[in-house]
């Protein structure tokens, strides 16, 4: 079974410290969600997990090796990664951007083996996208592409997934399809970390919430144990007055 | 779909049929039969002589130097991921040149016929080199067309001192041969200096071309679907400069191609920039060809320059498409 663990993990850029000490675990089976405010350190965590830039001290592992041992095709076989979203470079169609998830396997848009073909064709329409296939990605809304890139994603089959805010700048619906999205590979035997930054889709969605601010984890557990009043006062500088699930943010304090 | 198919093969044909026109075609037509026979070494000596050592060498002159402008410029673009890179605009062509024309001057091409090629090749991976080192510090492509905007204007000036300083009137048209470029008077022994050179450029830009399509994706994507992206910045660098140098060496800095010929070819290949290397090549090739017929027909009293004459069509197309540009990510 493809863990991704990191074991006391810090990363620094220059003086600044942006990950001190982190422990996270993502396992098939979960849906993680990454909280925190802006400048937490929920990116770099994410990149000195993967093995994206070394870390400090401490360590990553993915699949028992160290993440920055295993070369970039290696850890894309067992990990998709979304960064946070950029534009696209050409106009491509959809159907050789989601192929692009292949490139692990040693697929390129214009050479596809049958079972590159075979992934490419259930990530389009997972993602709902087969009417789209052939449609130029400059043509497409926020929400289509948004689904494209999960498609891409998905396409890997690889058995873990980390989305770095898949869901900004998305209308409400847009985020639910594409939580939905992550949620079903969840269920298909997936492990997926997903950065949020709202707080209610991320407890309707997620079975374990992790909490950071200023470069550490402070909490790390399932929504109804560390979604708190208290701990969106500390973590957001917020007051929120929670119920259950469903949370209702008052103000800045 | 089937335009894609086609795209080959009529690229193919087109490049053969200019290569065949370009020896019909000269000062003095020769008719198809007597090119022909030319060709397979049984026609008239004189013939044989005019397609050998004159009109073919040149047409493959100006062809090996479009294909690899094209294949460069498609490359470059694909990894700085804008449609406006190019050996001439970044300024690889007129670092090569300016190499060249230094060896010229100090007589180091003497030395040995090797002198000269390499000597562009070093000016045109130095200048490619500084630009991917650049191109990791910035994220904006508009720098790094500034930085090659300089790079041209440094080679240039530092051109312009050796015109200023050279010797006799020989070296001087030597080296405004380099700076204009021209496939005129290239003889099969300078093609065969340079092909080494292209081909192995050429071929490092053809293995490693997959990374390029997953670069559209942005860089972090990229190395997150698998992407060595030190490995690739350093191959494609390597096979643009190998191949934008060995052009150099033969024709001199022509530029402009580069990004004419990829552009054309992009909507036909689903802008996959994989897909694009090989046709743009092709085109590129082509366009020269047919640049370097005009070149000889028109009844100027010195010859245009060919590299001229690409400035002028490219110029042009180049302002067009940076106009029409929509800003995206830089």
């Amino acid at each position: 079974m493809t863990e991704l663990v990191t074991t006391s993990l810090t990363a620094k850029a220059g003086d600044a410290t942006l990950v001190e000490g982190a422990e996270l675990r993502l396992a098939p089976g979960e849906l993680v969600a990454l909280l925190g405010p802006n400048g937490a350190g929920k990116t770099s965590l994410l990149r000195a997990a993967l093995g994206l830039v070394k870390p400090d001290s401490g360590n990553a592992t993915l699949g028992g090796t160290e993440s920055t041992r295993l070369s970039p095709m290696q850890r894309a076989r067992q990990i998709a990664y979304l960064p946070q979203l950029r534009p696209l470079a050409w106009p491509n169609t959809v159907r050789d951007v989601v192929a692009l998830g292949r490139f692990a396997y040693g697929a390129a848009p214009g050479r596809l083996s049958k079972e590159d073909a075979a992934a490419i064709d259930r990530a389009i329409t997972i993602c709902d996208l087969a009417g789209l296939s052939h449609r130029r990605t400059d043509t497409l809304s926020g929400g289509e592409l948004a689904r494209v890139h999960c498609a891409r994603a998905f396409a890997a089959e690889a058995p873990l997934l980390i989305a770095d805010e898949p869901v900004a700048a998305l209308d409400p619906r847009h985020q639910f399809r594409v939580m939905d999205m992550v949620r079903q590979f969840v269920d298909r035997g997936g492990g997926a970390l997903v950065v949020l930054h709202d707080i209610p889709l991320a407890a309707r969605y997620a079975s374990r919430l992790v909490w950071m601010k200023e470069g550490r984890i402070i909490a790390d557990g399932p929504p109804a144990e560390t979604l708190t009043e208290q701990r969106m006062a500390d973590v957001y500088g917020v007051k929120a007055r929670i119920g259950g699930l469903n949370i209702e943010i008052e103000g800045a304090i | 779909m089937n335009s894609n198919t086609l795209l080959l093969p009529v690229l193919v044909a087109s490049t053969l049929a200019a290569l065949f026109a370009a020896c019909l075609l000269g000062s003095t037509p020769m008719p198809a039969d007597r090119v022909l026979m030319a060709f397979l070494g049984t026609g008239d000596t004189a013939d044989q002589l005019v397609i050998w050592q004159i009109r073919l060498p040149r047409a493959l002159a100006a062809f090996l130097t479009g294909a690899a402008l094209g294949i460069s410029g498609a490359a470059l673009q694909g990894l700085l991921r804008n449609p406006l890179a190019e050996p001439g605009v970044l300024g690889v062509s007129a670092s090569a040149s300016l190499a060249a024309t230094f060896s010229l001057y100090y007589g180091l091409a003497a030395i040995s016929i090797w002198v000269l090629p390499v000597a562009a090749i070093l000016g045109a991976l130095a200048a490619t080199a500084l630009i991917a080192l650049a191109a990791i510090q910035t994220r904006s492509v508009v720098t790094l067309i500034l930085i090659g905007v300089g790079l041209s204007s440094f080679a240039g000036a530092a051109m312009s001192l050796l015109m200023n300083l050279a010797p006799n009137p020989f070296s001087l048209s030597d080296m405004i041969n380099w700076m204009l470029g021209s496939v005129a008077n290239r003889s099969f022994q300078e093609v065969g200096l340079a092909i080494p050179f292209i081909a192995s450029g050429a071929a490092i830009l053809l293995f490693t071309r997959r990374g390029l399509s997953a670069l559209t994706l942005g860089e972090e994507a990229a190395s997150g679907v698998g992407l060595n992206l030190r490995n690739q910045r350093i191959w494609t660098v390597l096979g643009a400069g190998l191949a934008t140098g060995g052009s150099v060496a033969l024709a001199g800095a022509i530029g402009f191609v580069g990004i004419v010929a990829p552009h054309m070819i992009r909507p036909f290949t689903g802008h996959d920039p994989a897909r694009s290397l090989i046709p743009s090549a092709l085109l590129a090739g082509l366009i020269l060809v047919v640049a370097d017929i005009g070149v000889r027909l028109l009844p100027t009293s010195n010859e245009l320059k060919l590299g001229v004459v690409a400035a002028l069509i490219g110029a042009p197309a180049f302002v067009w498409i940076a106009m029409r540009r929509r800003t995206v990510n830089d």
